[in-house]
């Protein structure tokens, strides 16, 4: 064979394995080369200009509110406000909430998706036209664990475009399917992060029944909340397994006791295990609302964000109440109960390997959503001359620094107790440490101190992780103060910047594209790793060549 | 406090019996002890001619039925049951825990059931009573609790009509397997390696023949 040859054969190869290796194989310093060199399939210029065009993979910004949940309407004798967001909480739920699970019709709480007995309402015992005995029902979900039969996650909830971490939330006791139907793998929408806020009346008669359904132990620890350590037929109350009672096991129910004395934002959570279960989505707001006459609270704020019936003391002072949980999720420990299926191996990755001194956090949510999911559900929607309530909790594991672009907010309570009134400051950045909570007083008037003006003013957690996901942005608990002028008929926001196109798809937060707007500098990485035909081909040219390089050794040693 | 509790248990099943004539679909029913759909005790399928078999199992649920099965954390009493074609089946269902637990069927024709569904869910300490009528093919049905995580642990099993169309798969004590490998000694990972060098071999052998020449 001359040697020509042979080195047009070489060449051949080499450009046969070079096209079959996949892009994200090379040296980014070769990709950089060959961008500028050849330029990138995917390179839009000025993107930003450009109207966003959906393309396959993009999501609806705004999915259409077909079931007519937005708008104000009365369900069960309950009137109920419009909801601004453009993903509205089920009015049906709302109204079943507000009047009790057992004052309402059969196609109320079918529409609801609850149980007869999730709350119960029952005698007014001081007279004043409103219930004062609660029993109210909750069980535990799993949203994104594992399955022995799919590679992806049962019972879904993304916090973001294809992110599906697992986390366990409680939720009031539904009924039927935790699947939107049969054919689906999507959470019904009554199951999602955070755990709802509960809210009572203060001096109400509470019972809290914790049904476990999940295939761990869980309690229910009410942090802040004023209630006895025992109970009256001497039973621990206070959900903690090491002083006060041991945790409700798989398949059991427990009753928690309480009639609180005072008022505030509190808070709930399991405690079992706190340094995993807390922090896998088992947390909540508890707010205890004022005595007021004909005071019928919405016992569940599913989802938490706007709260659509307010309770007689907050209307009187707020025009609008918004409910805000902030978390933060360590992706590794949500992964331990999607690797595996066999609960006895769950509890050793949790409770003996799990190191939550040497975690690190991905994902940091603002009532369970992170952006741009945050700006279907959980935008501050206002008007100019308001006044709105702000009820903050921090249910992450590291503080969050909270940011309101334009606006300066008072602090009007701390962990649920109200501040003197001269002692209460105004900041543009409110500190809140883990398991903490303010209430804050959002002014909308436009004097240059409380408020610049409408607009759509963004609100985030200034410790910068806290606007990513996984340490991409913009994600992370970002959201907005936007002012009605600047909010569409379908509740998304009017944006003046960069097209939104990009974070609604998947392929974003997978590090498909960099953040500029103008998408792909880089030749693109592809989805997944290459496929088995791929490989085989690639072993088949590196046997090739090496081949090739022996035969040409032999050769060599044959000829001295 | 008990006075309250029995107040409220009382509120709550006086609520129940109300409710209960309060159908909104036929076959279906629904109070606080739980609901059943899809009830169906005459309507035959189109490929029936006539009722052939009647048959009535007792399912009981709860998770001390996990423990004969590793890595389950709920169960039924039995997995697994097989009945003829066009045979009517009452199921009493059982439910040993204090949580809900559901048995659903799916599967059956759709011009007789809602979404091709039979659908109990029995109350913690509740049972509930439907029949339904299958029809005519070999085929085999799933039937599992649809709470988050309740088949995945466990509440997952088969109804063989017939002589059925095989077993489905991760049903405890008849086809469970329930740790699904992963990662690196995946099986599809340790079959791809394997051909690749296998591949790689042979490739370097036949490189050697031909540039030898």
């Amino acid at each position: 064979m001359s040697r020509l040859y042979r080195i047009l054969l070489l060449l051949i190869l080499a450009v046969a394995f070079a096209a079959l290796l996949p892009w994200q194989w090379y040296p980014r310093d070769w990709r950089v080369w060959y961008a500028d060199t050849f330029g990138a399939s995917g390179f839009q210029e000025q993107a930003a200009t450009i109207p966003a065009m959906p393309d396959d993979s993009s999501e609806e910004a705004c999915p259409p509110d077909i079931k007519g949940w937005r708008k104000s309407q009365t369900i069960a004798g309950v009137e109920l406000s419009a909801s601004p967001n453009c993903l509205a909480d089920n009015p049906h739920a709302v109204a079943a909430f507000v009047k009790g699970t057992n004052n309402v019709g059969h196609m109320t709480l079918m529409d609801a998706r609850l149980s007869p007995d999730a709350v119960v309402k029952g005698r007014d015992l001081d007279g004043d036209g409103d219930p004062d005995e609660i029993h109210i029902r909750l069980e535990v979900f799993e949203l994104n664990g594992g399955s022995p039969d799919l590679d992806v996650p049962v019972t879904q909830y993304s916090i973001a475009p294809g992110i599906t971490p697992g986390v366990w939330v409680f939720a009031p006791k539904s009924a039927g399917m935790s699947t939107e139907n049969f054919e689906s793998l999507l959470a019904q929408p009554g199951l999602r992060l955070p755990s709802p806020a509960i809210r009572v009346e203060q001096g109400d008669k509470v019972i809290v029944t914790l049904e476990n359904t999940h295939y761990m132990p869980h309690t229910i620890h009410f942090h802040g909340v004023d209630h006895p350590f025992l109970k009256e037929n001497g039973e621990g109350n206070d959900g903690v397994p090491v002083t006060s009672e041991k945790p409700v096991m798989p398949g059991k129910q427990r009753s928690y006791e309480m009639q609180p004395r005072q008022t505030g934002t509190m808070f709930y959570h399991c405690h079992v295990e706190v340094q995993a279960h807390i922090l896998m989505g088992l947390n909540g707001l508890f707010i205890i609302e004022e005595n007021k006459p004909n005071n019928w609270v919405q016992t569940f704020n599913i989802g938490d964000g706007f709260v659509r019936h307010s309770s007689v003391g907050v209307k009187e002072k707020y025009d609008r109440e918004y409910d805000l949980h902030y978390q933060d999720i360590d992706k590794e420990l949500g992964e331990t109960i999607q690797k595996t299926n066999d609960p006895r191996i769950v509890t050793q990755l949790i409770n003996r390997e799990y190191d939550i001194s040497q975690a690190d956090v991905e994902y940091y949510t603002l009532n369970g959503r992170s952006f741009p999911y945050t700006a279907r559900d959980s935008l501050i929607v206002t008007a100019p001359g308001e006044t709105v309530k702000l009820r903050v909790v921090n249910g992450g594991s590291e503080g969050v620094a909270i940011h309101t672009h334009g606006h300066k907010v008072t602090i009007t309570h701390y962990d649920g107790v109200e501040h003197p009134k001269p002692a209460q400051i105004i900041r543009d950045v409110v500190w809140i440490a883990s398991a903490q909570r303010v209430d804050l007083e959002l002014s909308t008037e436009d004097d240059g101190l409380h408020s610049y003006g409408e607009g759509v003013w963004l609100m985030h957690d200034h410790q910068e992780r806290g606007v990513t996901t996984n340490g991409f942005g913009p994600g992370g608990n970002v959201t907005a103060i936007v002012y009605e002028r600047y909010l569409q008929d379908d509740g998304w926001p009017m944006t003046f910047g960069m097209g939104w196109k990009n974070f609604l798809t998947p392929g974003f937060y997978q590090r498909q594209e960099d953040g500029s707007g103008a998408t792909t500098l880089l030749p693109g990485v592809e989805e997944s790793g290459p496929s088995i035909l791929r490989l085989l081909m690639l072993a088949a040219l590196a046997g090739l060549f090496a081949g090739l390089l022996a035969s040409w050794v032999m050769k060599g040693r044959s000829r001295d | 406090m008990l006075l309250l509790l029995a107040s409220l248990i009382v509120g709550s099943s006086v609520y129940g019996a109300n409710e209960h004539h309060h159908h909104q679909m036929p076959g279906m029913s629904m109070d606080a002890t739980g609901m059943v759909m899809g009830n169906n005790k005459d309507k035959l399928p189109d490929d029936c001619k006539e009722i052939t078999g009647e048959y009535e199992i007792n399912v009981i649920a709860g998770t001390s039925f996990a423990e004969p099965y590793a890595s389950t954390m709920f169960g039924f009493n039995e997995h697994e049951w097989q009945v003829e074609p066009c045979s009517r089946i009452t199921v009493n269902f059982k439910n040993e825990d204090d949580v809900r637990h559901q048995w659903m069927l799916h599967g059956l024709p759709k011009y007789l059931y809602d979404r091709g569904m039979f659908h109990m869910e029995a109350a913690g300490g509740h049972s509930q009573t439907g029949v339904f009528i299958v029809p005519s093919d070999d085929k085999t049905y799933l039937v599992h609790c649809d709470i988050a995580q309740h088949m995945e642990k466990g509440m997952k099993a088969q109804l063989i009509v017939g002589r059925g169309a095989g077993d489905l798969w991760s049903i405890p004590g008849v086809s469970a397997d329930f740790e699904r490998p992963d990662g690196l000694f995946a099986k599809s990972a340790v079959f791809t390696v394997a051909i690749s060098i296998f591949v790689f071999i042979l490739a370097l052998v036949a490189g050697i023949k031909f540039f030898r020449l």
